[in-house]
């Protein structure tokens, strides 16, 4: 029998074909990174519409991170290293209503991934310096600079360390000391 | 006047709920927006270096101010409380979803560092109401493709995250949970100790996530009576999830598709004959 075409009848085709390719993308964007999920990701979803499921796997965060700043004086002379604060406690309210987790999930998303960025930069430059271009390094440079400064003409330098939360069987170590920057 | 007893409206109230609670929760902290803020526009507008990607979103570029995001938080808001008075399948109501949804993915542009998975399942599902809801072209057969799409999608959110934990040794041993919790970020202190203090206690909630998620499609085409244990677990996690993770926004998203599994799984042919 044939199929007999009217507007309703291709915009429900067009539809249905639109969402299984939505569908056949998500399954193809899961789990490894391929040549086509990363044309899918990165030159098709410019809204993100494609979701990763892989919630907290293969490997679960089990790190927090943190932001400390300081500022150049003299030429031998340090400010003391204050920390930015990413992580919050939570209120009994937090189940319903939790602004405070926006900041902390932009830091988080911002510092992941910059760490995750390092090896690659390492890599193919040899050194760290191309990651002062990279997105993560500036947001996060502008986010420490926007604290008070020392002086008028002040130089800023920012350290990524990461910890093991409320346990305390490791050690802080850190993961990125930046140069002084002119802010 | 709105009505439950349509799937596709049940999942946009649940919805709603959420994304409205998220909304606020976006005007709460508008000022990560300005000049100043974490998501200052005048460093996320880096992202947009092609030439032809600047002059194609150019347009919105200036509403991604605080006040202007403040502006399209509070419009979103108004339209959620909309959608409580005009059904779906109404003009209105479709008028009113899609402008939700064009809020949405204006919003995607400058939030991508700080979103995370409630937020692509809100915006699955409201795309998803849209281009199944357009009045004069919708059939009831692309509003049944629709929600069977959103219960799909569900089940695979479940299955891929369960797989991922299953392939991880951390998980697999039972200390991944423990060790989340131990975080600040998305850990709680009570808990943490807790499940120092009782290790059998972890490795059961590492495994019970793992099997679970990993066999959640079986909610699909399981009779109701059986399929329904699978959605209250999901219910409970969820909750639990929000309650010690602060995930709250997980907790509507997903709950939203949940009358769409509903709905396939009535559609199977045992429970037709």
């Amino acid at each position: 029998m044939m199929l007999k075409l009217n507007p309703i009848v291709i915009y429900e085709l067009v539809v249905t074909i639109f969402l299984a390719f939505w569908f056949l993308s998500t399954i193809l964007c899961q789990f490894k990174e391929t040549k086509i999920s990363s044309f899918i990701r990165y030159k098709i979803d410019y809204f993100n519409l494609i979701p990763l499921w892989t919630f907290f796997a293969p490997h679960p965060g089990k790190r927090d991170y943190h932001l400390l700043y300081r500022d150049r004086i003299t030429d031998i002379d340090y400010s003391d290293w204050q920390e930015m604060e990413i992580t919050e406690e939570r209120t009994i309210w937090s189940w319903l209503w939790n602004p405070e987790k926006r900041d902390k999930k932009i830091l988080s998303d911002v510092v992941q991934s910059l760490v995750s960025s390092i090896p690659s930069y390492r890599e193919k430059a040899g050194s760290l310096n191309l990651l002062m271009f990279s997105m993560p390094y500036i947001i996060v440079l502008h986010a420490v600079s926007q604290y008070k400064k020392q002086s008028q003409n002040c130089y800023r330098q920012f350290m990524l360390a990461e910890s093991s939360g409320y346990q305390k069987e490791t050690a802080p170590s850190l993961i990125l000391l930046s140069v002084f920057h002119q802010i | 006047m709105i009505l439950l007893n349509d799937i596709s409206q049940t999942v946009l109230i649940i919805l709603s709920i959420g994304l409205l609670i998220s909304t606020l929760e976006y005007l709460k902290k508008v000022q990560i927006f300005s000049p100043n803020g974490l998501l200052s526009w005048n460093v996320m507008q880096l992202k947009w270096t092609k030439q032809n990607e600047k002059s194609f979103f150019k347009p919105l570029f200036k509403l991604f101010s605080a006040p202007g995001l403040a502006a399209l938080f509070i419009i979103r808001c108004l339209l959620i409380i909309g959608l409580l008075f005009f059904p779906l399948q109404s003009t209105t109501g479709w008028v009113l979803i899609s402008l939700l949804g064009v809020s949405l993915l204006m919003a995607s542009l400058v939030t991508y560092y700080g979103s995370d998975g409630s937020d692509q399942m809100s915006m699955l599902i409201i795309i998803t109401l849209i281009l199944c809801n357009l009045p004069a072209f919708t059939t009831g057969k692309l509003r049944d493709i629709g929600i069977w799409f959103i219960g799909l999608q569900a089940c695979l959110s479940y299955t891929v995250a369960g797989i991922a934990k299953l392939v991880s040794a951390e998980w697999r041993s039972g200390t991944a949970i423990k060790d989340v919790f131990s975080t600040k970020t998305y850990g709680s202190k009570k808990a943490s100790l807790l499940l120092q203090k009782y290790p059998s206690a972890n490795r059961f909630l590492c495994w019970n996530v793992i099997v679970m998620e990993t066999i959640f499609p079986l909610c699909l085409i399981l009779p109701w009576q059986y399929a329904i244990v699978f959605l209250i677990w999901g219910f409970i996690f969820h909750f639990f999830t929000a309650l010690i993770m602060g995930l709250n926004s997980f907790f509507w998203a997903f709950m939203a598709t949940y009358p769409a599994i509903y709905f396939i799984n009535h559609q199977m042919p045992w429970h037709l004959f």
